[in-house]
């Protein structure tokens, strides 16, 4: 028997919740977006302004050369996650199996319980009709139904937005026959390439193509994109409980113009270190390889090198002084960078790594649970690092709607 | 575009069974009574410890948002838009 999977797409999702808080919103063209200057990026665009052919992660200039209309809106990462939550909630009544693929994407797996609603379509309307009551009739969602998830995900593509469309499996020759490579999930425009280079441009090239060249081309993911080819898709759900451990925790910052003096972002990248180290400590892991990259103008090359700590650490300091160490490795040394950022791998569970005897570590890691506890009680902001405040104010957002008076200075 | 008001109000809610959050009913605010006739959105926002809801509400056309801190059961319009 084989599988109905389903893939939830929230469409033009920041800009619906957005759409749906501020009803002035709606009908009208506005983009999501990190600050609302010239400088910033559209992080999601609503439908309207997707018929001026703004998209997601245009320049904000850009999108306002094509659409002078466009009504900009400051993001508001809390208000995603609080309707995500809800909208996983929902999904959670239908089945077990269910991954939570992003903030705004989902698949379920209702292979066992379809018949019981009626089959796949009758789940898939009604987990739409239940997001427009209970979320807002402008978050609207798109169901894709297919076999397996690349399928499915494919499918629902197809049908945006506040569609819903199934893949039967005689509609599948054509299907294959018809699309080309670049339209799956987890071909990017890399592989793409390549596969362009070797005469494959649809599907049904890629199926047709030998084992042996794709494996020999891509590793053991060659075997993954023959099956694709082929029609069928093994691609195993993660179900949210059983969600891997970590194998790295990191962040990173796209600088605005008045903080990509090196120094500047330096003082932005203690910051990066603090909030990983916490995020780790939060998560109970400890790390040992670092991380540290920038990039160079807008769209410039990225540097990056890593190095390996002696110990396993979860300290904000010792991550920094880590970053010291790949920076002076990284031969390019720019006076201006517009993004910077650290990662942490190579992780341990913190309770399966020895306590340090020395007393300055010690001491130290009391320091850093003592100031989690703050944070815990009274918020991210309630103590932060002094160097952090060279850099002011933080941006303040009223139920998420810009004010015109905020913005990031130097201090 | 919304403008800030930031000043404490009585609310008046109800709890119905299985709802995800409290529903906002009405509010005082300055003196006088507004009556909500729509919700538009409530989200979740934490700050440490501390839970707020946020509402985003209609009451006779005009958009309101309003904060409930959980844990010490104030209320807080936010910030409004008037219809032009």
């Amino acid at each position: 028997m084989s599988h109905v999977i389903l893939h939830v797409d929230m469409d033009s999702y920041f800009a619906s919740v957005e759409q749906q808080a501020c009803p002035s919103l709606r009908g009208r063209p506005i983009g999501v977006t990190g600050r609302p200057t010239e400088r910033s990026i559209v992080v999601a665009a609503s439908r309207e302004a997707k018929r001026h052919r703004v998209g997601t992660g245009m320049p904000v200039w850009e999108a306002l050369k094509a659409c002078p209309q466009l009504i900009l809106v400051p993001g508001n990462p809390e208000r995603y996650l609080s309707v995500t939550q809800r909208f996983v909630e929902i999904l959670k009544e239908y089945t077990a199996l269910l991954e939570i693929y992003s903030v705004d994407e989902a698949f379920l797996d209702v292979t066992q319980e379809a018949p019981k609603y009626g089959g796949a379509i009758a789940v898939g309307e009604e987990i739409r009709r239940r997001f427009r009551e209970e979320l807002g009739e402008c978050i609207t969602a798109t169901v894709g139904i297919a076999a397996g998830k690349s399928f499915a995900k494919l499918i629902g593509a197809r049908n945006k937005p506040d569609g819903i469309g199934r893949l039967d499996d005689e509609e599948m020759p054509e299907l294959l026959e018809s699309t080309p490579v670049g339209d799956v999930c987890g071909i990017g425009r890399r592989i793409e390439d390549r596969l362009h280079r070797a005469g494959i441009r649809t599907l049904k090239e890629l199926g047709d193509a030998s084992e042996a060249f794709l494996k020999r081309e891509f590793g053991v993911y060659g075997l993954h994109l023959h099956e694709i080819g082929q029609g069928r898709d093994s691609t195993p759900l993660v179900p949210y409980m059983e969600v891997p451990p970590p194998k790295s925790v990191g962040h990173s910052k796209s600088l605005p113009p008045d903080l990509r003096d090196f120094r500047l972002a330096l003082i932005v990248l203690r910051d990066l270190c603090d909030q990983v180290a916490r995020r780790m400590r939060r998560l109970g892991y400890m790390g040992r390889t670092v991380h540290c990259g920038f990039r160079v103008g807008s769209i410039g090359p990225h540097y990056g090198k890593q190095t390996t700590l002696a110990l396993p650490s979860d300290d904000g300091e010792a991550f920094y002084e880590a970053c010291h160490v790949v920076l002076e490795k990284i031969p390019v040394k720019p006076e201006r960078v517009s993004n910077i950022g650290v990662s942490v791998g190579n992780l341990v569970a913190t309770d399966r790594t020895p306590h340090s005897l020395l007393e300055t570590d010690r001491r130290r890691d009391r320091l850093n649970r003592a100031v989690d506890r703050i944070r815990d009680r009274y918020g991210d902001r309630s103590i932060r690092l002094g160097t952090s405040l060279l850099v002011r104010p933080i941006p303040q957002h009223v139920g998420g709607f810009f004010m015109a008076s905020d913005d990031l200075e130097i201090g | 575009m919304l403008t800030a008001v930031n000043e404490p109000i009585d609310a008046l809610v109800i709890y119905r069974r299985g709802a995800p959050h409290p529903l906002l009913h009405a509010f005082r605010w300055k003196d006088r009574r507004y009556d909500v006739t729509s919700t538009h959105l409530v989200h979740r926002e934490r700050e440490g410890e501390t839970i707020y809801l946020v509402y985003s509400v209609n009451c006779s056309g005009d958009t309101y948002v309003v904060r409930h801190n959980v844990g010490n059961g104030r209320w807080t319009l936010e910030a409004l838009e008037a219809i032009d």
